[in-house]
């Protein structure tokens, strides 16, 4: 008689034994949205600049630009991590795993920002850049107040499903030994053995999340560009 | 002491996690172009409930880290099921899952690009539901499919390098081990980072090959 009755308790969804586990929980998501904030900022500025050169009239700017957005476009994310987490104290340079984890977000995250800017760059008329140029605004100009206003309102929308590209990234950086949200859960579904409840409630949250972050994305475009045909 | 060169053993490790790597990428892109095409049809039949399900499925699927849903059917499935599961089992259910997640969604966008002017041609000529969808959807949404189908497949190449967190010798875990045994990271990754560049490059080749022949039909072919 006792066998069915072991059997129903281990079948039960039970998340109330997590509860004291939510602070941890909540430290790691605090964590996880450091890095991809900061990973963001990294990779609007490296995506930019990459943009810029991807759209250049040099050759050896645009050829410079493609390469490093094939390589890092091709390589498996955590194949770059292991690169640059295990290869950079080779040459002296040590950063922890934080640092190594932004940097590497930093740098993936540039190469896909630089594809959605560059499209927004390509979709402005050739019409707006030839009167600037005739109204004698200096290349630095062109680019501050013409070009990246309009190539970054029209990239809202695909900039926004980059950072949750990045958001979902972001929990690769638990392999190199960071405790964000990815990181802490595998601590506690170890301590509860409550693996698929921790799991599940993971992947909940991080859906929620992405979900509100492009929803918010859309918004801000609609916003934007509310004056737009 | 540890023997930190490379030895001739290493090319035939490398070899085999090459061969894991490119086996289990076929078999979930296969399982997952099967499982998501399925969901598709349930769809463009419009099965109650069945339909919803599969969408919702999808969404979450596609809206949360693989390596949480790796780690959700390796550590969480065996509990919940009491079975043992081994990380080979837990990679091909997690990554065909995952893969046809992705496809139902070009799928669905693949089928909604054919006009909806054809479709009802081809209803009023008294063609069934799956004829429409065999001789009239499919052609044309395969080729649109094609060009999202080939960012898919590159992408899920790389997500294959995730199952080594959870054991699987693949060539990612090969390249740790070996990292771990010469200490030599610059050589390992960058060999590991060309292989995969390499397999990622050939399937941009083939689907593009692919893609040439399916628009063949629209070509000029002269009169």
């Amino acid at each position: 008689m006792l066998v069915p009755s072991t059997r129903r308790m281990q079948l039960q969804f039970d998340l109330t034994s997590l509860v004291p586990y939510f602070g941890d929980l909540a430290a790691g998501a605090r964590l996880s949205a450091l890095a991809c904030a900061l990973a963001l900022a990294g990779s609007l500025v490296l995506g930019i600049a990459v943009a810029l050169m991807r759209t250049a009239a040099s050759n050896l700017a645009r050829r410079l630009a493609g390469i490093y957005v094939d390589l890092f476009r091709n390589v498996p994310f955590i194949v770059q991590l292991f690169f640059l987490f295990y290869g950079l104290p080779e040459i002296g340079i040590e950063l922890g795993a934080f640092a190594t984890g932004v940097l590497a977000l930093s740098l993936a995250g540039g190469a896909f920002t630089s594809d959605a800017i560059r499209s927004g760059i390509l979709a402005i008329e050739p019409g707006v850049l030839e009167a600037a140029q005739v109204s004698g605004l200096s290349r630095m100009a062109i680019y501050r107040r013409i070009v990246l206003p309009i190539a970054l309102r029209s990239a809202v929308r695909p900039l926004g499903s980059v950072f949750v590209n990045l958001i979902l990234t972001s929990s690769i950086l638990s392999a190199i030994t960071l405790n964000e949200l990815t990181g802490t859960a595998k601590i506690i579904a170890a301590d509860t053995f409550q693996p698929f409840e921790v799991y599940a409630l993971l992947l909940v949250l991080y859906a929620a999340l992405t979900w509100l972050v492009s929803l918010s994305a859309g918004a801000l475009h609609r916003r934007l560009n509310r004056n737009q045909a | 002491m540890r023997f930190t060169d490379f030895t001739s053993h290493d090319m035939v490790l490398l070899l085999q996690g090459l061969g894991v790597s490119v086996a289990l990428f076929a078999a979930t892109t296969i399982i997952g172009l099967a499982i998501g095409l399925a969901w598709a049809v349930l769809r463009w039949y419009r099965v109650p409930l069945l339909a919803q399900l599969a969408a919702l499925l999808a969404e979450l699927l596609k809206n949360s880290p693989v390596l949480v849903q790796l780690f959700l059917v390796f550590f969480g499935l065996p509990v919940l099921l009491e079975a043992d599961l081994t990380p080979v089992e837990a990679a091909l259910i997690t990554l065909s899952g995952n893969t046809a997640a992705f496809i139902y969604v070009i799928a669905v966008s693949a089928i909604e690009s054919v006009g909806r002017d054809q479709l009802d041609t081809a209803r009023v000529f008294g063609l069934s539901r799956w004829q429409v969808l065999r001789r009239v959807v499919l052609p044309q949404a395969a080729a649109f499919a094609l060009g999202p189908l080939t960012g898919l497949l590159v992408n899920q190449l790389q997500v294959t390098s995730l199952i080594s967190v959870i054991g699987v010798v693949d060539l990612t875990k090969v390249g740790a081990i070996l990292n771990l045994r010469t200490l030599k990271p610059f050589i390992v990754w960058t060999v590991i980072g060309v292989l995969y560049y390499l397999m990622a490059r050939l399937i941009a080749a083939a689907c593009a090959r692919l893609e040439t022949r399916l628009r063949a039909h629209r070509e000029w072919k002269g009169l």
